[in-house]
């Protein structure tokens, strides 16, 4: 649980040192008989939207479909890879391999044509 | 060297950049209305902002924070939507009002009315947050901005007796008109204390790299800078109230303060003004849009940056683009800007509670701030003056309201 107040809301960043985006939200693994256990670090929007009001991430889910940038997120990083906890959370992936930079590149594509961008 | 000619720059543009559309109605209304005395509400407020702004780069210096990333961090993200909210929203309204000071500007000396000017100029901000860097939008508008210099000098060429301006810095009750006083004591802090300032000043430090051994760079440019952007302010107090108040003239729109410089500027004073006036909101402008996406990405841990190439921080860049994209859209509703101004400036001062008080605890953060934390002190005037800042606001702004 100690792990929850270090590292909900956190940046994430990847093994290159490029900004993830930040700890959204922290999955919790339960088994009848154990305490809950964390499982993974959830990155994206819905996961935020969640914490709000379920009907708030459920919308955000479905703008991310209809944008079609719902594929693989929310991000979810397994807690083995997670290399360091300080000022920021370290993980092992790279932001590529993941759905993290899904809006930013579908927006970049748009961007990228306006003159000076 | 090239540290004290940063040190220069930081000071020169803090000065230039510290006059906009808030500072130049309130302090113009203040003294039309009550001569010198409500002085001592611009230093005071000049004296707040300092510490404030003084606290957000040492935060910046030390932790490679913002003051929005932290307050997530460090609050989590239900805390944050209230002051991020709020932050939006007085950002929003802030810039409409100087999108239109800028029109405004535009109309004294052109004639053609100022919502023919609100798109152009809405362009114009737009095209400089695309096409500058941080360096050209930090430092390029600061020294433009010394042209709000003139007050400075039109104040000393009216020669105000020194007793008087001497007895405004200290607060009295005035004779007349308490809600009206209070309401633009409260309006003056809200025009000083903008709190696009704090995080732009602290995005401003991690753009540029600052860290701890830049700390006394952070503490001058933020003393000296503010202290001597109040006194352009004052300027603005002192020429109205030499100018305007005599002369019963009231500052019910700009046209009306514009008159300010007419006795020692002569038959340029108006373009003066308008110059002065249109060269501050822009630089204003600029740097509240650009604040908007800083506070957003921070927020949600986007990449973000003006020295950036846009495409590289597409979130941040569409970020500010709709936010001046709703001002502009606030703007040309056809709002009468001195009111606008008069209304964001004013809710500012009921908001900064939600800004200030979890600022102040993140610069009592160890683990943040390392040892450089602030004092005592200092912590328990900011607190106690926020607290009564919006308790005042609430109280005189339906007061005014209802009366005016």
């Amino acid at each position: 649980m100690e792990l929850v107040r270090n590292c909900l809301d956190k940046l994430v960043v990847d093994r290159n040192g490029r900004q993830m985006g930040r700890v959204d939200g922290i999955l919790l693994e339960c088994t009848d008989g154990t305490p809950p256990r964390v499982s993974a670090l959830e990155i994206g929007p819905r996961v935020l939207g969640e914490r709000l009001h379920p009907k708030i991430g459920r919308l955000i889910a479905a703008l991310e479909e209809l944008f079609g940038v719902a594929d693989g997120r929310p991000v979810r990083i397994p807690l083995g890879d997670v290399l360091e906890i300080g000022t920021a959370v370290k993980v092992d992936a790279a932001i590529g391999e993941t759905a993290a930079g899904n809006v930013e590149q579908r927006l970049r594509a748009w961007i990228a044509k306006i003159p000076g961008a | 060297m090239k540290k004290v000619g940063n040190l220069l720059l930081g000071v020169v543009t803090s000065i230039g950049g510290f006059v906009e559309v808030g500072s130049i109605s309130t302090a113009a209304q203040a003294g039309a209305d009550f001569g010198f005395g409500l002085l001592w509400a611009i230093a005071a407020a000049g004296a707040l902002l300092a510490m404030l702004v003084e606290m957000s780069g040492r935060l910046a210096s030390v932790s490679k924070q913002t003051v929005a990333g932290a307050v997530r961090q460090r609050f989590g993200f239900h805390f944050q939507l209230i002051p991020l909210g709020a932050e939006l929203v007085t950002d929003t309204l802030l810039l409409a009002a100087e999108i239109g000071g800028v029109s405004i500007a535009l109309k004294l000396v052109s004639g053609v009315g100022f919502q023919w000017w609100v798109v152009p100029v809405g362009i114009v901000a737009w095209l400089v947050l695309w096409l500058g860097s941080f360096a050209v939008i930090e430092d390029g508008l600061g020294l433009l901005g010394l042209m709000t210099l003139a007050f400075v000098i039109s104040a000393w060429r009216l020669h105000p007796p020194v007793h008087s301006v001497v007895r405004g810095l200290v607060p009295t009750v005035p004779g007349h008109d308490l809600t009206h006083y209070g309401f633009l004591a409260v309006s003056i802090v809200g025009a000083t204390i903008s709190p696009y300032l704090l995080n732009f000043y602290a995005s401003g430090a991690v753009e540029e790299k600052w860290t701890e051994p830049d700390l006394w760079i952070n503490r001058t440019t933020a003393y000296v800078g503010m202290g001597f952007g109040s006194i352009v302010s004052m300027g603005v107090l002192v020429t109205a109230a030499v100018v305007l108040g005599p002369e019963h003239i009231e500052v019910e729109s700009y046209e009306q303060a514009a008159l300010m410089f007419i006795p020692v500027y002569g038959r340029w004073g108006v373009t003066l003004f308008a110059m002065a006036l249109g060269v501050g909101c822009l630089g204003a402008a600029v740097e509240i849009a650009l604040n908007t996406g800083y506070v957003l990405a921070q927020a949600f841990g986007w990449t973000w940056g003006a020295d950036k190439k846009r495409r590289e921080a597409a979130r941040f860049s569409a970020a500010f683009t709709v936010v001046l994209l709703a001002a502009l859209g606030v703007a040309l509703t056809g709002f009468d800007p001195l009111r606008l101004t008069l209304v964001s400036v004013a809710l500012t001062v009921v908001i900064m509670p939600f800004v200030v008080l979890p600022f102040i605890v993140l610069m009592n953060d160890r683990e943040l701030v390392k040892q450089h934390t602030s004092g005592p002190i200092g912590n328990a005037v900011l607190a106690t003056l926020t607290i009564l800042g919006a308790i005042l606001a609430l109280i005189v702004i339906p007061l005014e309201i209802l009366g005016g």
